[in-house]
């Protein structure tokens, strides 16, 4: 229904008389399903009246590329652990990164992959974690361990998958297995067992 | 890098004199829902404006550049929170800076505005660190700090530090056979101290059965062996020499600064020839076996002390230091700390404890703060609270500000009955080391009485 509407100074200098259509404006509004949780407790203790603590949520998605690590990843689900060694033949450190580098972080040049031996592999050192932080993929108590490896220059971190009374122990010789079903693509396809 | 030359051995010096004037903290708690960051940051600066018996506003008129320790984005849940904390002090239009290296980052941040006043650029600068920590549950917040490891590698393996901090001491004792309790005996300590300061967050007196017994989180490491996790800020003000006795009668000099880096995964820590400390020589290890720095030492805290030592001219640092705060986020990392720091040679670290040097009536008391066992972990804020507690004590300020009934009442506390003084008699020097991650970044910081 037409409305009448005051003259702009440009109408009103024409001496003119103007009318306008009521404008259609279009709502926002809150998404379906949102909803507010006010927290009453915090770490056991009750939050007080006066304050507005509110719940949070999240879910998100991150997409992670291993890069040219991938290669890494990919043979532990075929059954074989790699590390890389450099290509410069006049570096003067080459013993076998695991975790693996793409360069040398000591001359810069692109390493190679290699599988590695696993046949003397030994605990370096270990702890049971009993309260590991959200996110911890496998169960409780799980027996963490670093191994040494010879001609290896790092000492690589995993867990043990098998375990008895009194294991793991620093030296006790272990071996690995591979999660080549179902894989997870993590650093969790692989972990070790008692050589024996 | 496994082999240093001379450019990286370079001694830092500082082109001109820097001087600490004023330093305040709030409290530390687990959770601290009644405050926002920027009300904690400004509380803190303000107990440091107010140590100089200047306004609000006289103080903000000499300030030309800030620098904002702060960690975990992801805690707090609010990035670039910087300028709410610069335009919560009314200090915008001036330049500031973020400073992040994980557990170090205190540490850090004092050193880059130490920087910026010897090098010229200013001549006020306040330092406000702070973290949150209490918007997630403890299994959360445990995660949300172990994403400081590697999360191709060693996330996953645990997602907690103290896991990472465990295969340490495990490799430790087996190295090095300490006495167990020893490293109890630790924990024992800070707890102990963190009774007679209003700000700490988990004092106790705590028998070594009692931490020994306590629920293990990752074998070998029990609760009480494990820092807090806190809210809460600290706030230091540096200036150089003119604006220092301007604002101050006996302000503290700045007279040794130095701060190393490592591996973030402590897997890829190749084996080297030990990096000496003024006080030692060949002679001191050459019985020694086994690979340095392994698990059980710390080549950045080794590299920050010895760069710390060399410009300070310090050649004994037990004999010539009065006080120090180390960053002891859990017992073994303490003592690792005190080797890498040359307070015993390497394997030794346990005698210091034994010995009775790290308490109080010592020859270098540690951690009378009640450290990171016993009185705060806020992570950006961990490095400066142990400045500002090392400023109290070379000032003679320890009593005045830790047996300030107001302030206990202010923190909802009651000051102990048996409450103590914590003051080093005649405290010259003192030194921090901020710590972080299991050892990629370490700042050792020397400060000296004036």
């Amino acid at each position: 229904m037409p409305v009448r509407v005051l003259m702009s100074p440009a109408a009103f200098l024409s001496g003119g008389e103007i009318m306008t259509t009521k404008k259609s404006r279009q709502k926002v509004t809150l998404l379906p399903g949102q909803r507010a949780v006010l927290v009453e407790k915090l770490f056991g203790q009750f939050v007080s009246e006066n304050l507005i603590v509110r719940e949070n949520p999240r879910e998100i998605t991150h997409y992670h590329s291993y890069g040219r690590l991938s290669t890494f990843f990919r043979a532990l689900t075929e059954g074989a652990l790699m590390g890389t060694r450099c290509s410069n033949s006049e570096c003067r450190h080459t013993g076998i990164w695991l975790p693996p580098r793409v360069y040398c972080p000591d001359c810069w040049k692109r390493m190679y992959w290699i599988v590695i031996d696993t046949s003397d592999v030994k605990v370096y050192t270990h702890s049971m974690t009993n309260f590991p932080g959200a996110g911890f993929m496998l169960t409780t108590p799980c027996p963490l361990i670093s191994v040494v490896i010879p001609e290896v220059c790092t000492k690589f971190m995993s867990y043990l998958s098998e375990f008895a009374p009194g294991e793991p122990y620093v030296g006790m010789p272990v071996k690995p297995v591979f999660r080549t079903k179902k894989p997870t693509y993590t650093i969790l396809d692989v972990s070790w067992v008692p050589r024996d | 890098m496994i082999e240093l030359s001379a450019g990286n051995l370079r001694v830092p010096k500082l082109s001109r004199k820097v001087f600490l004037v004023g330093a305040g903290m709030t409290d530390f708690r687990k959770f601290y829902p009644a405050k926002q960051s920027v009300e904690l940051c400004l509380e803190a600066m303000k107990m440091a404006v107010q140590g100089l018996g200047i306004s609000p506003r006289d103080f903000q008129k000499k300030v030309n550049y800030v620098v904002l320790p702060h960690f975990a984005d992801h805690f707090g849940d609010q990035l670039l929170a910087e300028p709410k904390i610069v335009d919560g002090l009314g200090l915008d239009p001036i330049g500031n800076v973020g400073v992040k290296t994980g557990g170090a980052t205190g540490g850090t941040g004092a050193q880059i505005a130490i920087m910026a006043i010897a090098s010229g650029y200013a001549s006020c600068v306040p330092v406000i660190g702070w973290e949150r920590m209490d918007e997630v549950n403890t299994r959360q917040g445990n995660a949300y700090i172990a994403s400081a490891a590697c999360k191709d590698f060693e996330a996953n393996l645990g997602w907690s530090y103290t896991t990472y901090y465990a295969l340490m001491m495990c490799r430790y004792l087996f190295e090095n056979h300490p006495n167990r309790e020893t490293l109890a005996k630790i924990a024992q300590k800070n707890h102990h101290y963190a009774r007679f300061s209003p700000f700490s967050q988990l004092p106790g007196d705590y028998t070594i059965e009692e931490i020994l017994n306590a629920k293990v989180v990752s074998d070998p490491l029990t609760f009480l062996e494990c820092c807090v996790m806190s809210v809460g800020a600290v706030a230091l003000i540096f200036c150089d020499e003119e604006t220092a006795y301007r604002l101050s009668d006996h302000p503290v000099e700045v007279i040794g600064m130095g701060a190393g880096s490592h591996t973030l995964r402590t897997a890829d820590r190749r084996d080297m020839p030990i990096l000496l400390l003024p006080n030692e020589t060949e002679e001191t290890y050459k019985d020694r076996k086994g690979e340095w720095p392994g698990f059980t030492s710390f080549l950045a805290a080794r590299f920050a002390a010895r760069q710390a030592y060399l410009m300070a001219g310090i050649t004994d640092p037990v004999e010539e230091l009065d006080v120090a705060e180390t960053h002891d986020a859990f017992t073994v990392s303490d003592i690792q700390t005190y080797e890498d720091v040359g307070f015993r040679p390497y394997g030794h670290g346990a005698e210091f404890v034994e010995s009775g040097d790290a308490y109080l009536g010592g020859r270098l008391p540690t951690n009378l703060s009640g450290g990171l066992l016993g009185s705060m972990h806020a992570v950006g804020a961990t490095g400066l609270f142990q400045l500002a507690e090392l400023f109290w004590q070379l000032r003679g300020e320890w009593d005045k500000i830790h047996g300030d009934e107001n302030l206990w009442r202010r923190f909802e506390k009651i000051k102990p009955a048996d409450w103590v003084s914590l003051q080093v008699p005649n405290a010259r020097r003192g030194m921090a080391i901020s710590h972080a991650g299991t050892g990629s970044h370490v700042t050792c910081s020397i400060l000296e009485r004036r």
